[in-house]
């Protein structure tokens, strides 16, 4: 399983035991509640996901994990279309005044040698783009603007 | 005694006023714009009404529309909490002159601590210390005759301006006469009045404030004061009392002083005296705020004292109940701000998926938010108070790291575990608090120093979570047979 952190993308290959799960000497039980154990010690864990983040409250600390699917990425819901992840632009498949419906595909992007597809989450006409094919892009760069 | 008070205000504060008014047998009335349709104050009321309009400006600035909504609804008082109308006099004035009574200081106590220069001129025939300084009218010869009696480091300021044009600090004497050049020329350019101020730079000082109660008796009493230096972009983070700074002469001292402030104006009600403390134990009149404010509850906790059920007493014309205060312990609050320490502080949005708050002896959270509510750049990022109450002052500090240890907010980025790092921070621990702490510390914002074992800890965490669907599971008790079996889920993502 993949993560994209704040420091980059990281696999995770977790031993499972039931619905428990183990790595590098910890362990951690899911359930209704999800319980932490590191060298015998327990302490209580609280998770939720937020779209394709898991945020996680453990030991005082708040981390967030961005599970990534791979092959496409799709806009968020709040209609940002923006990089997921640093990487360059493939293909550009609209133009600015274009209307496009939701799902359409906006964009190809490569990162990681993984295609993204940017895809519009709401029908709308494309006001601007931001990048040409080719381009590098930073992660959150804004690709393009939809408007109503 | 009041019967129906509105409360102008929304979200954590209008929280505090509405629980205080149904503890005294004071019904409440809300108001709300549409967008905090259903928020937790808008519950606590016993008649919350809606706002027309959108934005500030149509809404909780809106002081027609409010007072209307007061008379239509029987209220007898409004009470404008702190922020949006609480220091302006002439709302103040239009409540008092529609019959109502102004649960705060009289308009004319407003409007003269509300203007800076009237507020320092006041002060200084009061005898409340102000801060070294005087008006130039005569030009440059002026500046530097008065310079040495003003005493280094110094700071010129446009009298006419704001927002830093014409302001420079002078640290020699013999920098002096160039910077006044430049600042009168910089006063001339940007305001087309080269008049300057000459003040005192008062470095690495101390924000401490007094809080005050007046009634309507002639009985004027301080309750000790809160240190407030811990601030980022000039808003607090972190507040205390009692301050490591003073001992019981200073504090005697500033309190005395807070109180001729209050008589000066003829202040009623709760109010705070906000002054400068220097290294050396000197300390200057900042300012006064005529209402409630947002740090009251550390106050609070160490007097005993229920500060917003002593402003409904007193405007409802009764004397102020408490008599010789007993202070004890040490209180501490910081404030959840929804914002990211890593890029700058900077104010953050989200759903609060979770909101689990710290409980526990001696822990007390004013807050208006609930655990599904969203986080909108509408209004202020601050989501709750956390107060802690205990007999020391290290004490305190080891209950706030516990209690902020335990607060978890997933789904909005938030300052808590800045908050939490803050609490066994050498300077902090030290008491070594000052008003420019944060930039000097971590200049290009704070970020959170996770060990590598969390960091993975945190990681399979999310991978098990991932794995199992987790809080997506239906309890035994759940009926439903729609939603999909966890286990396929778990078989085809997870070898």
């Amino acid at each position: 399983m993949e993560f994209k952190t704040s420091e980059g993308r990281i696999e995770i290959d977790a031993k499972r035991d039931g619905s428990s799960f183990s790595l590098e000497g910890m362990k951690i039980h899911t359930g209704e509640e999800l319980w932490l154990e590191i060298n015998g010690r327990k302490q209580k864990a609280v998770a939720t996901k937020v779209g394709d983040v898991w945020w996680v409250h453990v030991n005082g600390h708040t981390m967030q994990f961005e599970v990534i699917e791979p092959g496409a990425s799709s806009a968020d819901d709040e209609g940002g279309l923006s990089a997921p992840m640093p990487g360059k632009i493939l293909e550009v498949h609209v133009s600015v005044g274009q209307s496009v419906k939701s799902g359409d595909v906006l964009m190809v992007m490569e990162a990681m040698k993984m295609e993204h597809k940017i895809v519009a989450g709401s029908d709308g006409v494309v006001e601007g783009i931001h990048f040409a094919e080719g381009d590098q892009v930073p992660q959150g760069a804004e690709l393009l603007s939809l408007g109503e | 005694m009041l019967k129906r008070t509105l409360v102008a205000n929304r979200g954590e504060i209008a929280c505090r006023i509405l629980r205080a008014c149904r503890e005294a047998g004071i019904e409440g009335v809300a108001i709300y714009a549409s967008n905090d349709t259903g928020t937790l104050f808008t519950e606590l009321a016993d008649l919350s009404v809606q706002l027309e309009g959108e934005g500030l400006a149509e809404t909780y600035l809106n002081q027609e529309q409010i007072l209307q909504i007061a008379i239509d609804t029987g209220c007898d008082s409004i009470h404008p909490g702190f922020g949006f109308l609480s220091e302006r006099a002439d709302f103040a004035q239009a409540v008092m002159d529609s019959g109502l009574i102004w649960i705060g200081p009289s308009p004319a106590a407003i409007t003269q601590m509300g203007d800076k220069m009237t507020a320092r001129i006041t002060m200084k025939e009061a005898g409340v210390p102000v801060i070294p300084g005087e008006e130039v009218t005569g030009g440059l010869e002026e500046v530097l005759q008065i310079a040495p009696s003003v005493g280094y480091p110094l700071l010129l300021k446009a009298t006419a301006g704001g927002g830093g044009k014409g302001m420079r600090a002078v640290h020699r004497q013999e920098d002096l006469e160039s910077e006044a050049k430049a600042a009168m020329r910089e006063a001339l350019n940007a305001f087309g009045d080269d008049r300057i101020y000459v003040e005192r730079l008062l470095t690495g000082s101390r924000h401490i404030e007094i809080q005050v109660l007046a009634d309507k008796y002639g009985k004027i009493i301080h309750l000790g004061e809160r240190e407030c230096s811990i601030q980022r972009r000039h808003q607090k983070v972190f507040e205390e009392s009692p301050s490591v700074a003073l001992d019981a002469e200073l504090r005697e001292a500033m309190g005395e002083a807070a109180c001729d402030a209050a008589r000066a104006v003829a202040y009623e009600g709760a109010g705070t005296v906000e002054f400068l403390v220097t290294p050396e134990g000197e300390f200057f009149f900042l300012e006064m705020n005529t209402r409630i404010q947002v740090e009251h509850p550390v106050t609070e906790m160490v007097t005993g004292v229920d500060l917003v059920r002593e402003q409904l007493r007193i405007a409802g014309g009764n004397a102020m109940s408490c008599g010789p205060l007993n202070m004890r312990g040490h209180a501490i609050e910081v404030r959840l701000y929804a914002e990211d320490p890593s890029n700058n502080f900077l104010p953050a949005i989200g759903k609060l998926k979770k909101f689990i708050a710290p409980s526990g002896p001696g822990v007390r959270l004013d807050t208006g938010v609930r655990e599904g509510d969203a986080v909108t750049p509408d209004y202020d990022p601050m989501l709750a108070k956390l107060i802690v109450w205990a007999p020391s002052r290290e004490e305190a500090l080891q209950r706030m790291g516990r209690a902020l240890d335990e607060f978890v907010v997933l789904g909005c980025t938030t300052n808590v575990r800045f908050l939490r790092e803050l609490c066994t921070h050498p300077d902090v621990v030290d008491g070594w608090t000052t008003t420019d702490m944060i930039d000097r510390l971590w200049p290009d914002g704070w970020s959170p120093d996770i060990s590598e074992q969390m960091s993975n800890a945190g990681l399979l965490i999310a991978a098990a979570c991932e794995s199992t669907n987790h809080g997506r599971v239906l309890t035994s008790s759940g009926s439903s047979s729609s939603i999909p079996s966890p286990f396929s889920t778990i078989n085809r993502r997870f070898p």
